[in-house]
Order: structure tokens, then sequence, then C-alpha cells
């Protein structure tokens, strides 16, 4: 089957005073569809912009190349009007903060009137129709659909923004943190409700987050960045049990969890990306870096079925 | 006379702060009319009767979820914001209604460290300034009058650098005259907590200190805190929305919810075995980093509700999944009953009869509404039939359902008083422990 997305040795340089920042390099991902596909990293790491780099959301002057194949077709050439017309109906996003989504003058109401309308041709009834439907779906009464962003609360606006997220029905959604700004029950509610969504739609979810917890607990696979490089994909069991990339090894040891014994960190900062380090981007900070680390890029590798790390010593964790 | 040496730690085990009965209620901002009309004051119980004592050495851990009231708590505690009753006490001094000069000098032994380490620091000051500012705001008190003098820098410089020595902010010399605009999160937020040893306060409060760092640093933070305070007997109260990180760090725990402490105690007890529901809860929603060990979990309903009329009994009891008749149940949990009930379109019969939902009006223990003679008799029906599908606990807690005159009543019995109990080395509140 052929993947729903494919993203392509996909390079992003944003443009600053001191010089272009490589948030994004040579970067290759696919999502199947149907599937949850965490994408984790910590800040600076790309996540983000790769949800941007997908959306062709990403800001004026910024770099971009490689490919975004989405249902086969290269979206990093789309037209503005075809562009529209995917966002939403085709590709949906849920923000980490629902405020940013919602604007404070309209009514939760106007907003999927807007959403509808403006994809589909069909009658404001028909879309207020809809609208309920969805609204209700996320277990928010009905009668509340006159009311403004400001007079609810935090996971009721989250459920809102996934109403509206869902309410063209997309094959593809991308959630960006979408829980961060949570209380950690609300955000556990919200997690339960994307899995039931995913599973009654087929719906393809990449799910970007910091919390590795939270994709162990939801996500089929995963995909690890570091530093604007993919250096870990698989399932997630394999990536959770049998870490190849020294990287994901050092940020599972680090997750502060109920079970932990013993506090672990990596030494080190992330780097600069206008001035990467060469070869591994990771190997400053490596433990068990050699010469070739920093004098070649490490291609990526599946080491097992499925299983791919860009690591020159990754069949040494096997 | 550099670093923190020369401080003799309190003896361990003094009481360094305790909070007796705190309340603290900020007023709603209303139009002048309004406020006019309003029968009763209103305002948002931020914290309502705290009480807990925190010994010197010891790390009290506040837990609970965003509008709990901990990081009012925390400020009450170094009196950022005024408690409105009860006293606060300070290395046994009141200090509850301190102010001015008495207070500022009270404040060189309890420090505040925030959630944003960028947001705390000034952009157009430079690291080892913004360390050494608090000796010149309070240069005075260590015996050094003349503060434009030559000796005061240089004391300050060196102070400033064994500090930074201290909290792992190398090189010290380097990193000295850079802006927090170069310092990456962990680092600044070193550089805050340096800035909040330098006077040597005996008590520090730690509000979300590493929730904004990358998991990557965070246990390095984490550390740098609990050496701090094996090498200079500090005194943390440290609030945090995360009970695995306060499990590292805590000996005792403090769960909050809608400003009252629900469980306090030993932190190993309150992991190993949690007594109230929330703290159940709490803990249950913390992911395990381990995909064969995923579980469905029971999760309370909704979300936290508003603190300007919190529920009445128990605060948790609507959303508990642990609930009995007695926790509190009242008139406006009928009315949320009902109104879940009528949005399921199912029911949408019962619009007709007992709609719609804003006909309602719940006071105290009553839930009433006014309906047509000939229909009075049908919605008391309705209602009881209704309330099968009602959680056991709220419909064993109903007195009666009846029909007066134009008006459909509903009673709830009143709830048993609700009174805080020992449960072996803990205090719990909550009526299955009574």
């Amino acid at each position: 089957m052929e993947p729903l997305l494919q993203v392509q040795d996909l390079s992003v340089h944003y443009k600053t005073r001191r010089g272009f920042v490589r948030a994004l390099e040579e970067f290759k991902l696919d999502a199947l569809q149907g599937e949850t596909l965490g994408v984790v990293g910590e800040t600076g790491c790309g996540k983000s912009t790769l949800g941007k780099a997908i959306l062709g959301i990403l800001p004026a002057g910024t770099q971009v190349e490689g490919k975004v194949l989405f249902r086969g077709r290269d979206l990093t050439h789309l037209g503005n009007q075809m562009y529209r017309r995917l966002r939403g109906e085709e590709i949906a996003l849920i923000f980490q903060d629902p405020m940013t989504r919602l604007n404070p003058l309209m009514t939760i109401m106007d907003h999927f009137v807007e959403e509808i309308q403006d994809h589909e041709s069909v009658s404001s009834a028909e879309a207020r129709s809809r609208a309920r439907e969805a609204l209700v779906s996320m277990g928010i009464h009905e009668s509340r659909i006159k009311n403004y962003p400001h007079e609810f609360s935090g996971g009721m606006r989250q459920r809102i923004m996934i109403a509206l997220a869902i309410v063209l029905k997309p094959s593809l959604l991308i959630a960006d943190e979408p829980t961060t700004s949570l209380d950690v029950i609300v955000e556990s509610q919200i997690l339960g409700i994307l899995q039931d969504l995913k599973r009654a739609y087929h719906m393809s979810v990449l799910l970007i987050t910091h919390n590795l917890g939270i994709v162990a607990e939801v996500c089929d696979r995963v995909a690890v960045l570091y530093a604007g490089k993919l250096v870990e994909l698989g399932p997630v069991r394999n990536v959770f049990h049998k870490p190849l990339h020294p990287y994901t090894q050092g940020l599972l040891a680090s997750i502060i969890h109920l079970e932990t014994r013993e506090l672990h960190s990596i030494e080190g900062s992330p780097p600069d990306l206008i001035a990467p380090p060469s070869g591994c981007r990771f190997h400053p900070r490596c433990p068990y870096a050699q010469s070739i680390c920093v004098e070649k890029v490490p291609p990526l590798v599946e080491f097992e079925p499925g299983h791919f790390a860009a690591c020159h010593f990754g069949d040494k964790f096997l | 006379m550099t670093g923190l040496e020369e401080r003799s730690p309190p003896e361990l085990g003094d009481e360094i702060l305790r909070l007796d009965n705190v309340n603290v209620h900020f007023p709603v901002k209303m139009p002048f009319v309004q406020r006019l009309l309003q029968r009763e004051e209103v305002v948002v119980h931020a914290v309502d009767g705290v009480s807990f004592s925190v010994r010197a050495g010891e790390i009290l851990g506040l837990v609970g979820e965003s509008g709990c009231g901990k990081t009012t708590v925390g400020r009450a505690s170094v009196r950022l914001v005024n408690p409105t009753s009860g006293r606060i006490f300070f290395a046994g001094q009141d200090i509850s209604k301190l102010g001015g000069r008495n207070l500022r000098v009270l404040r060189r032994k309890m420090q505040i460290i925030f959630q944003d380490p960028h947001a705390s620091l000034n952009p157009a000051m430079t690291i080892g300034r913004a360390i050494g500012h608090p000796l010149w705001i309070h240069g005075a008190a260590f015996g050094l009058q003349n503060r434009g003098s030559e000796a005061f820098g240089k004391w300050v410089q060196q102070r400033v650098l064994s500090t930074m020595r201290e909290v792992g902010l190398t090189p010290e010399g380097q990193l000295f005259d850079k802006f927090p605009g170069d310092l990456s999160g962990g680092q600044k937020q070193r550089a805050v907590i340096a800035r909040a040893l330098i006077l040597g306060p005996s008590l520090l409060v730690v509000d979300e200190g590493v929730s904004m760092l990358d998991m990557s640093i965070r246990a390095k933070v984490l550390e740098l805190m609990i050496d701090l305070k094996r090498h200079h007997g500090l005194t943390y109260l440290f609030i945090t929305h995360d009970l695995a990180a306060a499990k590292f760090v805590c000996d005792r725990i403090a769960i909050m919810y809608l400003g009252r402490i629900v469980e306090i105690g030993p932190a190993r007890d309150i992991y190993s075995d949690p007594k109230h529901p929330y703290t159940k809860a709490l803990l249950q929603v913390i992911p395990i980093p381990d995909p064969d060990k995923r579980k469905e979990k029971v999760l309370p309903r909704g979300e936290v509700p508003d603190a300007v009329h919190p529920p009445s009994g128990c605060r948790f009891h609507p959303r508990c999944p642990a609930v009995l008749a007695a926790c509190g149940w009242e008139g406006r949990d009928f009315v949320d009953f009902l109104d879940d009930h009528l949005s399921d379109p199912k029911q949408a019969g019962d619009e007709s009869i007992l709609g719609p939902i804003e006909g309602w009006r719940a006071d105290g223990l009553v839930a009433m509404m006014k309906a047509e003679p000939e229909n009075v008799e049908k919605a008391v029906e309705r209602v009881k039939a209704i309330l099968v599908g009602a959680p056991t606990a709220m419909t064993q807690a109903i007195a009666s359902v009846s029909a007066q005159n134009r008006t459909v009543m509903l009673r709830f019995n009143p709830p048993n008083e609700l009174r805080q109990t020992q449960v072996q080395d803990r205090v719990v509140e909550c009526l299955l422990y009574q």
C-alpha cells in the first residue's frame, strides 16, 4: 500500500539575520493510512517545522528543498488555491493553544459554518446541523454552540478545535503538542478522544510531541528527531524496547516516570542550527562517538524490518 | 567571605514554615451596579482553609492541576500575595501581617523560582549582574554600607562567581558577561537558581521550576536542587503538576484540589498507597513509557469546576469515581445531570416535559422548575424515571422529588460533615476514611 504522506529529502532553512537556520535537513518520513505516527524531539529539533512544511505555512523567505508527497502529489509546488482546498479537507492541524485557532470574536457556530462553507457548497442550514453534530460528538452540549470561545474551559476549547479539525473528515490530522497546555487528567481524556477518532474515521494522525510517555501510550510508530535530522524510526515497541540511536537511548533514559529509579540526562545541549556539527549532529553529546561520527553523516539504515536508525554503530545495539 | 558556606543551616526538624488555616480569596471584577445588586461578595476561592508545616531541610511537594491554588499557596508563603485570613509563620514568627521594611528583611531568607526562566531574567542585564543584583539591593544587611566602593563591587563579583560554580553555570568567567539570550534553557534556569541562592535563603519556593525544560536536561536541574538541599540544609516548597518529578525530590507531598489540601503525608506512602480518589486519579494518568503497559484508564469526569462557587461538601464529589451519597450532592449536580441527559438525542422527548434546562434553578440542596399545573405531576414522575440513569450515589442522596404548587422540587439530603482524618502517617480529607 502506498503511504498517505511521503516526505522525501526535505530541507527547510529559515532565513535569519545571523544566517540560515537549518531546521530540517534531508529529512525522510512516510505516514501510512490509519496509523498514529509520533514525531518526538526536544525544543528546536524541527518537529513543528515538519508540521508547518506539510501544511505549507512556513514563513515567507524560507528555503525549502525536497518533496512532500500527499497521495502521490507533491505539495511543495502546489498553488495557493489548491493548498487552501487541501487544508481542512485533506489535512487538518490541531495546535497546542486552542486560542490561536479560535477567533475570540466569533461564536463556535460561526467557526464551523465558515470552515464548512469555505470548502463545500452547502446551505447554511446544512452547515449548522453538521456543526451541531460535530460538537455533540465531542461531548459538548448543542445549546452552547452560540457561545464564544472564552466561555469554555481549556479542555472544552481543545475539544472544539478537534471537532473543527475533523468536521470535513480529513485523512491526515497533524496534532502539534495537542495536550501540552492542558491539565494531566484532561490530557488523558483528549488522548482518548484522538484514539477513538482515529479508529472511527480510519484517519492518520501525526502526533508531534516532546512527551515520550504519550507516544508509548497512543502511537503505532515513532520518529525521533534531533537537530533537524531523523535519527530513528520504527514501531513503538521496537524503538522503546531496543532503541538503536544513542540519542533515543538517552531520551528514553531521561524520562521521569513513577518507576524511574535513577535520574539520567544527556550531557551538553542541542547544537546551534546555523552551524550544526559535522558528520552526525549528535556526536558532540554522544557517549560512543568515534572519529567516523565527526567525519561522515550516518545514513538512515533499516537495522531490522521497519526499524531505521541513522547511526554508524546501530548494529552494535541490536 | 564567598559562597554560601558562612550560613549555619537551621537545625533539621525545626519548623520553618507553617500555614494555619490560610484563606486567599480574590475579588471578581464586575461592574459597579452589578456589585450593588449582588447579595454576597463574589470571590474566587483560590485557597480555602489550608494548613501545613514544613520542617527545615525538608522538601514539601504541592501537587495539583491548574487552578488548584498551589501557586497561590506558594506566593502567600513568601507573602507575594496577602492572605485573606489565617496565619503564616516563618521560623516561628507570624509574618501574615508583616509589611514594609520588616518584610523586606525577611525576603532575604525566602526566595521564589518561577516556571519560565526566560521571563525571570531581564534580557538587557548580563547574567553576572542579574545574579549579583540581590546583593546590591540587600548589601547593607551584610555589613557593607558603602555600595559605591570598589571593594563592594569586588566582593559581589567573587560571590557571584562562586555561586555560579556551585549551580554548575560554568565556565563562570565566560558566562558572567553573557546576556540571557545567549544561554540555553537549562543554563537560564541555573542562573535563576543562583540568583535565588546568593542571599543565602533558608526557604526556596520552586514554582514549576523544571516544567518548561526539555526532558534531557530536566533531570540535571532536579539533581542540582537535591544537591543544594543536602549541602546547605535548604528547605523547599516544590510546586508542580508532575507527580513523577515530585516523587524524586519530595520528602512529603500535599495534593491540592480546588483550594483545599485533600491528602498530605510522606511521599513514599502517597505513591505506594494513595488514599484520596483524586490522588489515585493523578497517579493513574502519568504516562508509562512502555508500549506493553498500555491500559484503559478510569478517568474522573469533566474538568476542575469554577472556584467562585466550589461544589459543596467534598469539592471533588461531582467528578469522583468513588463518590458516596453523603459527599455533598446538591441542586446544581442534578441540573448538570439533567443537562447531559437532555443533550442525548435519544432522550429528545424529555425536552418538552423537563426542558428547557434554563427553566431549572438550583439553590443549595434544592433544584426546582416552574411548570404548568397540568404538567407538574408528569414532570415529577419523569424526574424519578430518569434518575435510574444517574450515578447511584446521587440517586441515593435525593431526599424527595415532589410537586409543590406549580413547582417541581427536588431536594437532596444534607451531606456529612467532611473532616480531615489521620490515616496512618497522613491526613486525608475524604468520607471514605472518616
